[in-house]
């Protein structure tokens, strides 16, 4: 719900709850007022009948009319108790019900009590009423219009700052510039402008340290690899006749080698959560597909195994080496997985790409096999898979892996 | 042949001047970008090995001086940084070649061998191992002037061997020489091994003298006097 909505809601409710009560007191009151009124012409009515009668000892010759008109009977009352009250009475030339008013009193006229009521028709109050009301509500309809309207373009025009910053925040990443928020004249946005943009450049400086520090520690760390890799190069001169030592100088460089890996994918994977590839390459899938096949020609052979390619012929806009560290991850890996006499098959279109393999040691663990330093074997650092997932998810792929018919099957959907 | 290496980090340094040095090149080195810059001004090289990160600058920016100042020395830039960018920067301004830390020095020696060869004017392309003879031009091996029918695995494998003859090379180097290392090699590099013995079967039956010794399968060295 929006703030001004929300706002809305209980200014406007309450406004009307507030008009409704005010209004009905209004009417009692006004009610009040007018009926008092009424009763004072009628007393003054009883007054002039009162001095008309002591004046000149008669009653006085009665003129009615349509609003007023009075009654005298004669009574035996002598009660001087003087009663006004309002009744409904039937109106003959309406035809309708209407209320009037009536005084009600005893008055003594030369030995003789005459019972004298004098009325008034309510109905010229009650118009009056109505129209009061009328104009009251219409005050008060047109008031709560207003103020909607009013606020509508005022909380609006308030809030547009507010809108420009979350708009400006909401494709904020990390790797971008820090924010630059413009000064606002109201205080609380220019506030939050102020902490986002200060907050933003922090977020900014902790980002570069961070990947500074990643690529730093890295590369730190390929130069003393560097140098055990080539100090075990020149130890290899003096193995010869000396098997062990081989061996172990082997073992050595294996571990270099495989440290030197896990530190690049570690990188690769940093970057990639970064977003620190562009991906606006025109690239060719099929190409690389067929080169990284190609590389690897003599490792299907040594292990006897069948490729099958299926592939189409296509560009899409990607990245040139993320897409062959992709291919090559997932060559590797289903070379690896694929047990001597197996088949690769590989499906390659617009839509997916597909590569299966053979395997008969059952389906790979589905909820953990992308996670990082998964392992089904001991060999490979157990990156590949989380590189392949990272890739797919900066691009927008999606990924996805299935065990059917003995085969392990890996499906990289390019419309995601 | 005149080489200037670039390398602040000493003990890898010492390394690349001793396996350079052992391949008849005349090693000069710097530790520094002051010095390199110094020795690149006054002297020409055939070829400068330069590592990026240096304690007071940039090779790059070593790399630019020598672009500006129209130098042919052939360059190649030896990098922690193995990231494609910086591989790009680098060739990009000028340089040869890259080789990303850590590097086998059999690698460098190739890379460095075949720049020079490229940088050569006089066209001496040619390598001579007892009776073969490799012309890299024409990509033709010949032995007594019979030529051989190689393949390119196996051309590739015999200069990388005759490049680095009479020492020791590891069944990693050699696979990562010919295959790169996004590669993941199994455990048996049978294949290494089918490709060493159809060159060593090809050059042997071309009358050339069996000169590649197995290490216990573990490496290989190609044995000239």
């Amino acid at each position: 719900m929006k703030l001004f909505t929300k706002y809305n809601r209980i200014n406007i409710t309450a406004t009307i709850l507030i008009f409704l009560a005010g209004s009905v007191a209004f009417y009692f009151v006004l009610d009040y007022v007018l009926i008092r009124q009424l009763d004072a012409t009628l007393r003054s009515e009883k007054q002039e009948i009162s001095e008309y009668v002591q004046l000149h000892q008669q009653l006085p010759e009665i003129q009615n009319t349509k609003e007023q008109w009075i009654h005298i009977s004669k009574t035996k009352q002598a009660d001087t108790k003087i009663i006004s009250k309002s009744i409904p009475v039937y109106n003959k030339s309406e035809d309708e019900v209407e209320n009037i008013r009536q005084l009600i009193f005893i008055l003594p006229v030369k030995n003789e009590n005459y019972l004298v009521t004098v009325n008034k028709s309510e109905t010229e109050t009650e118009e009056l009423l109505k129209l009061i009301i009328l104009v009251t509500l219409s005050m008060v309809a047109m008031i709560l219009l207003f103020n909607y309207l009013i606020n509508r373009r005022l909380i609006t025009s308030i809030w547009q700052p507010f809108y420009n910053t979350i708009n400006n925040i909401k494709d904020y990443a990390a790797n971008q510039q820090a924010l630059s928020l413009s000064k606002e004249p109201i205080d609380e946005i220019n506030l939050l402008n102020e902490s986002l943009n200060s907050m933003t450049e922090q977020i900014h400086k902790d980002f570069f340290a961070l990947r500074s520090f990643t690529e730093n520690a890295s590369h730190e760390m390929q130069t003393p690899l560097a140098i055990i890799r080539t100090k075990v190069d020149s130890l290899y001169q003096f193995a010869e006749g000396k098997e062990i030592m081989m061996q172990q100088l082997l073992a050595i460089e294996d571990a270099c080698l495989k440290l030197s890996k896990l530190h690049q994918s570690l990188l690769l994977l940093t970057k990639l959560e970064n977003k620190q590839f562009i991906l606006n390459e025109s690239i060719q899938l099929k190409s690389i597909l067929q080169q990284k096949c190609d590389e690897r020609i003599e490792l299907f052979q040594s292990k006897q195994i069948e490729l099958n390619i299926e592939a189409t012929h296509f560009n899409m806009n990607f990245h040139q080496h993320l897409a062959e560290i992709l291919i090559s991850n997932l060559l590797n890996n289903a070379i690896r997985y694929t047990s001597v006499g197996g088949t690769i098959s590989i499906l390659l279109n617009q839509k997916m790409l597909k590569i299966s393999n053979t395997a008969s040691a059952g389906s790979l663990d589905i909820e953990k096999v992308f996670t990082r330093f998964y392992k089904a074997s001991e060999t490979g650092t157990g990156l590949g898979l989380s590189i392949i997932k990272e890739i797919c998810i900066s691009a927008g792929f999606s990924v996805t892996y299935s065990y059917e018919k003995e085969m392990h099957h890996f499906i990289i959907n390019f419309q995601a | 042949m005149k080489l200037l290496i670039v390398e602040d980090e000493y003990s890898l340094k010492q390394s690349m001047i001793e396996y350079l040095s052992a391949s008849s090149y005349l090693c000069e080195s710097s530790s520094n970008y002051q010095d390199a810059l110094e020795k690149i001004e006054l002297y020409d090289y055939d070829c400068i090995i330069l590592d990026i990160m240096l304690p007071d600058g940039s090779g790059l920016d070593l790399l630019k001086n020598l672009k500006e100042n129209n130098k042919t020395d052939g360059i190649i830039i030896i990098s922690a940084k193995g990231e494609l960018d910086d591989k790009i920067n680098g060739i990009e301004m000028g340089a040869d070649d890259y080789l990303a830390k850590p590097f086998h020095l059999s690698e460098l020696a190739v890379r460095v061998a075949a720049i020079i060869r490229r940088k050569s004017f006089q066209g001496k392309s040619n390598i001579i191992l007892g009776n073969i003879l490799i012309d890299i031009k024409g990509k033709r091996v010949t032995v007594d002037d019979k030529e051989l029918d190689l393949t390119q695995k196996e051309y590739q494998l015999l200069i990388y061997l005759a490049i680095n003859k009479n020492r020791v090379l590891s069944k990693n180097a050699i696979a990562q020489h010919l295959w790169g290392d996004d590669m993941d090699f199994p455990d048996n590099f049978d294949f290494i091994y089918a490709h060493i013995k159809n060159l060593r079967k090809k050059l042997v039956a071309a009358g050339s003298e069996d000169c590649i010794r197995s290490i216990y399968g573990e490496g290989y060295k190609m044995q000239i006097a």
